[in-house]
């Protein structure tokens, strides 16, 4: 039977030393390396000791699909095939995963709506399988263009759901990702997000951990439900019956059921703290204009902060890194001295500002936008202007940039 | 705001899970009692009361146990059998210990026999059955025991305890997290120790399990 | 996992129930020559179920169930339907998803369990219904047979769509009238044993649950073959008495109308030449192995 913690310091195949995750990601040494974001999840995965990844094409994450059947060929995964769809390839996850495997895939926009029955289900079978989702349009007409729509869907398919800003969050995210969703309190699949292009097609300097140190493999026996691989009791067992159909109380079963689910969300606050070092960032803190953010309008909203210091404006920033759990403690704490809560987003109904107005308080101050959606660039400048507006002061227009 | 904790019920029609309601698990090294974490010296001596004040206090021993699937699970078996019969010899006249196995999870047609077994889709059937006021879980998987736990504060006045062997269960009233055999085995040694001197609550007890 | 595994702990074992303590005694665990002869001598794999009473279905599942060549180390994917009530019961571990993913989960399973231990044998075993394998699941029916996923599909054809209360399907008979084929159905059943066989199955069968030799055959045929080789279809007539308007007395014999040469379920096979060869072999080996048995039994003598 695996063993966590008792391979730590012995080798794998590939000749990786299977390490403390602690220690790998915050004591070992760091490489800085030039990579696009695809190549950096393809370098995550390397040191992830997974067991099965499954790959289909889809803008923009089939580079990083693809890449990653590279590691296959040069046995650091133990086994990939591309699928026939997403609802497929989510359904061979789950196969994957009810087998007892550390299993992850990649998918993007319309990816992401096609395999969605799949994720509540995922959840309430409490598989922790890691998807990265590459965020696009998915509204018709067709569009291969950063967009965060997708993301509202997710957050309520008892989903861990994390937005990354940039590839080095990729990166470690990744490799604590596995930490946090596999813990036998949370065991959930968590949904890596980050902004399409922006993200997967620049490249970037990420600080990568030594290549000869990898994950501890998962351990299925400490799952809060039944491994289906006829090596653990009870014998008789379905993964999952329909437990509506026990003829008392049943509902209550089920609604039990979908309770332990969001009560397992909860539980991996406490992981989640400990690995990402805290669910938010925040800079200038104190300032009464706040521009508070996930993805890669958090770098938009950084970038409009330091052209609002050169005109003497002071603002603040709060990075969201994880939308599910939802850190409604840390975010009332952090706005409570704003006036002004800016929220820029890249999808047109502007999810994250919903979010926000409904758990802070005063929510008159939450200001949904600057929205951009189907690809369009945020440029600092929008975030500044609407800034500016807010607070009574003269701006350009940037319609002729538009 | 009002510290939620978790206490026997009957509670709610559906009360909410106590993950929603701020609890934490403990860390290695403590356990809780109705939320509030405490160091697990703590914990022992507390389930062990509950244990020798109830009058059926409960073990039910699930799947991980019950089958000898690895070594380890067998002389699980064989503690939670000794802390069983330590139970029987340390209450007083008019208090009965009971051994209920939770030998799966399927949901059961028409409905499961409650003198011979216990399941998470139904839990509160044993409860009501055979007036259980004290149980406690072991070996069961994380989950299901989390959905028994909260059916069981639901509908019941039971008092619960987990013996978990991973992180512990907020949903029930006293946890422990890590078992092992040497935590059961001082868990029957604590209600070794406390014999005599906790007062059975035989009448009252009586009255909270026909809730 | 072994048989050996498969055991109650000592100090606990008074409290179990007494299916369990049967289960442990006399279930067919491990015995290698298991088979439908087993019925009424052991414990069955399966326990109670909550299908209508004279269900076809409850009778291919018990065959099935007692012709796996190796129960202590398979897992079972099924869907939802009539089938999905049953499998809570049935003493492997078995996973319903979603509706009509069966193959996939099946092939992310299968390929998980060989990740997971190299050189063991873990067999898969897909059973779903007809509306699960051709209509919703077709997609994932056939790409799983494109793969060569070394797993079995079993589809219970009972002609519709039982559990929602008797809906046309696509294996349905040309004609039938039934709800949501209000003027009978207008195309033809689907030819899906043709389509496995094009579509790469080493060994399809059609036929009924009629004879119980006969399923314990096709199941130790089909399962050896997607251990072996590669993908095995088997397509059983299990008939919803209840919504062709039969009694439950009456579920054999519509099955041995159905069977007969001319009829829609007459016997219908196809191995491939590597599967041909396998079973030519096994069947080699049981012959040596019986030759050998005798010969003991005559020096014994």
């Amino acid at each position: 039977m695996a063993d966590t913690h008792s391979v730590i310091g012995t080798k794998n195949k590939k000749g990786q030393t299977f390490t403390d995750t602690w220690k790998m990601m915050n004591e070992a040494p760091r490489t800085p390396s030039f990579y696009t974001g695809s190549e950096v999840i393809k370098e995550a995965l390397r040191r992830a000791s997974c067991d099965v990844m499954i790959a289909y094409p889809i803008t923009p994450q089939s580079e990083a699909a693809a890449l990653i059947g590279e590691l296959f060929a040069e046995g650091y995964i133990g086994d990939y095939f591309r699928g026939e769809s997403e609802f497929a390839v989510m359904s061979q996850c789950a196969g994957a995963a009810f087998g007892g495997a550390r299993v992850f895939t990649t998918t993007a926009g319309p990816g992401t709506m096609r395999a969605m029955e799949n994720f509540p289900m995922w959840s309430g079978a409490r598989l922790p399988i890691q998807m990265i989702v590459t965020c696009r349009g998915i509204n018709s007409p067709l569009s291969i263009q950063p967009d965060t729509l997708e993301i509202a869907y997710l957050l309520n398919t008892g989903m861990l759901v994390w937005h990354a800003e940039t590839a080095q969050d990729f990166f470690d995210w990744i490799l604590m990702g596995y930490m946090v969703s596999e813990e036998p309190d949370v065991h959930l699949p968590l949904a890596l997000c980050c902004d399409g292009f922006f993200v997967t097609h620049t490249k970037d300097v990420v600080n990568l951990t030594p290549a000869d140190m990898c994950l501890p493999p998962y351990d299925p026996y400490r799952s809060p439900v039944p491994c289906m691989d006829m090596e653990c009791p009870p014998v008789r067992m379905m993964r999952d019956p329909f437990v509506m159909k026990s003829n008392y109380i049943s509902y209550a079963t089920h609604a039990s059921w979908q309770q332990e689910v969001w009560a397992a969300v909860e539980r991996s606050r406490k992981h989640t703290i400990k690995w990402l070092n805290g669910l938010i960032e925040t800079e200038n803190g104190d300032a009464e204009v706040l521009i508070v953010a996930s993805g890669t309008a958090v770098s938009q909203g950084r970038e409009a902060i330091r052209l609002l210091e050169d005109e003497g404006i002071r603002c603040g920033l709060v990075k969201i890194k994880v939308l599910r759990p939802w850190p409604g403690e840390e975010l009332r704490e952090a706005t409570k001295n704003a006036k002004h809560i800016i929220v820029p987003e890249f999808n047109v109904t502007g999810w994250l500002a919903k979010e926000l107005k409904a758990s802070l308080p005063r929510n008159e101050r939450v200001h949904a936008g600057p929205h951009v959606c189907g690809g369009m660039t945020m440029p600092p400048e929008i975030i500044v202007s609407e800034i500016k507006t807010l607070l009574g002061m003269h701006t350009v227009s940037m319609a002729s940039r538009g | 705001m009002i510290q939620y904790r978790v206490l026997p019920g009957p509670e709610h029609f559906l009360p909410p899970s106590a993950a929603s309601m701020g609890i934490c698990l403990p860390n290695p090294g403590e356990g809780h009692i109705n939320g509030v974490i405490v160091p697990e010296e703590k914990a022992y001596e507390e389930a062990a009361k509950q244990f020798l004040m109830a009058k059926v206090p409960t073990l039910f021993p699930g799947p991980l146990v019950l089958w000898a699937w690895n070594e380890k699970a067998a002389k699980k078996a064989t503690a939670i059998r000794h802390l069983y019969n330590t139970l029987k010899e340390c209450v007083q006249p008019g208090q009965t210990p009971m051994l209920i196995p939770m030998p799966d999870y399927r949901p059961k047609y028409p409905k499961i026999n409650p003198e011979v077994e216990i399941n998470p889709n139904h839990p509160n059937l044993t409860i009501w059955h055979n007036k259980i006021d004290c149980c406690m879980f072991i070996g069961v998987h994380c989950h299901q025991a989390n959905l028994s736990l909260k059916i069981i504060r639901g509908g019941t006045a039971c008092y619960t305890m987990a013996m978990c062997a991973q992180a512990g269960h907020e949903d029930a009233m006293l946890s422990f997290r890590d078992a092992s055999v040497e935590k059961i085995m001082k868990l029957a040694e604590w209600v070794k120790k406390l014999k005599g001197t906790v007062q059975p609550q035989l009448t009252s007890a009586k009255s909270r399990a026909s809730n | 996992m072994s048989k050996e595994r498969i055991k109650i702990s000592e100090d606990l074992y008074d409290i179990m129930p007494s299916d369990y303590q049967d289960l442990v005694k006399s279930a067919t665990y491990g015995k290698e020559d298991r088979g439908w002869k087993d019925i009424g001598n052991s414990k069955e794999l399966i326990e109670q179920h909550s299908l209508c009473a004279g269900c076809p279905e409850s009778m291919a599942f018990r065959y099935i169930l007692a012709s796996l060549p190796n129960p202590e180390d398979t897992v079972m994917v099924g869907s939802t339907g009539c089938t999905s009530l049953v499998f809570p019961m049935v003493a492997v571990h078995n996973i319903h998803s979603l509706f009509g993913n069966q193959n996939a989960i099946a092939s992310g399973l299968k390929r998980a369990l060989s990740v997971r231990f190299p050189g063991r044998t873990k067999d898969v075993v897909v059973l779903a219904g007809d509306g699960a394998t051709v209509d919703i699941g077709l997609d994932m029916t056939l790409q799983a047979w494109f793969r060569q996923e070394k797993f079995t599909t079993i589809c219970f054809d009972n002609e519709l769509y039982a559990n929602t209360g008797g809906q046309e399907s696509g294996l349905m008979q040309k004609g039938f009238v039934a709800k949501m084929a209000p003027v009978g159905k207008l195309f033809d059943k689907v030819r899906l044993p043709e389509i496995a066989r094009e579509s790469g199955c080493h060994y399809v069968v059609q036929c009924t649950v009629s004879k119980p030799s006969l399923v314990e055959k096709v199941i130790k045929n089909a399962v050896m073959i997607a251990r072996e080789i590669g993908p095995t279809y088997l397509q059983l007539y299990t008939p919803c008495i209840l919504e062709i308007g039969k009694n439950s007395m009456e579920g054999l014999q519509e099955m041995r109308d159905s069977e007969k040469p001319t009829e829609r379920f007459a016997y219908k096979e196809y191995i491939s030449e590597p599967a041909k060869q396998l079973l030519a072999e096994m069947a080699a080996k049981a012959q040596e192995k019986k030759a050998a048995a005798k010969q003991l039994a005559a020096q014994g003598a």
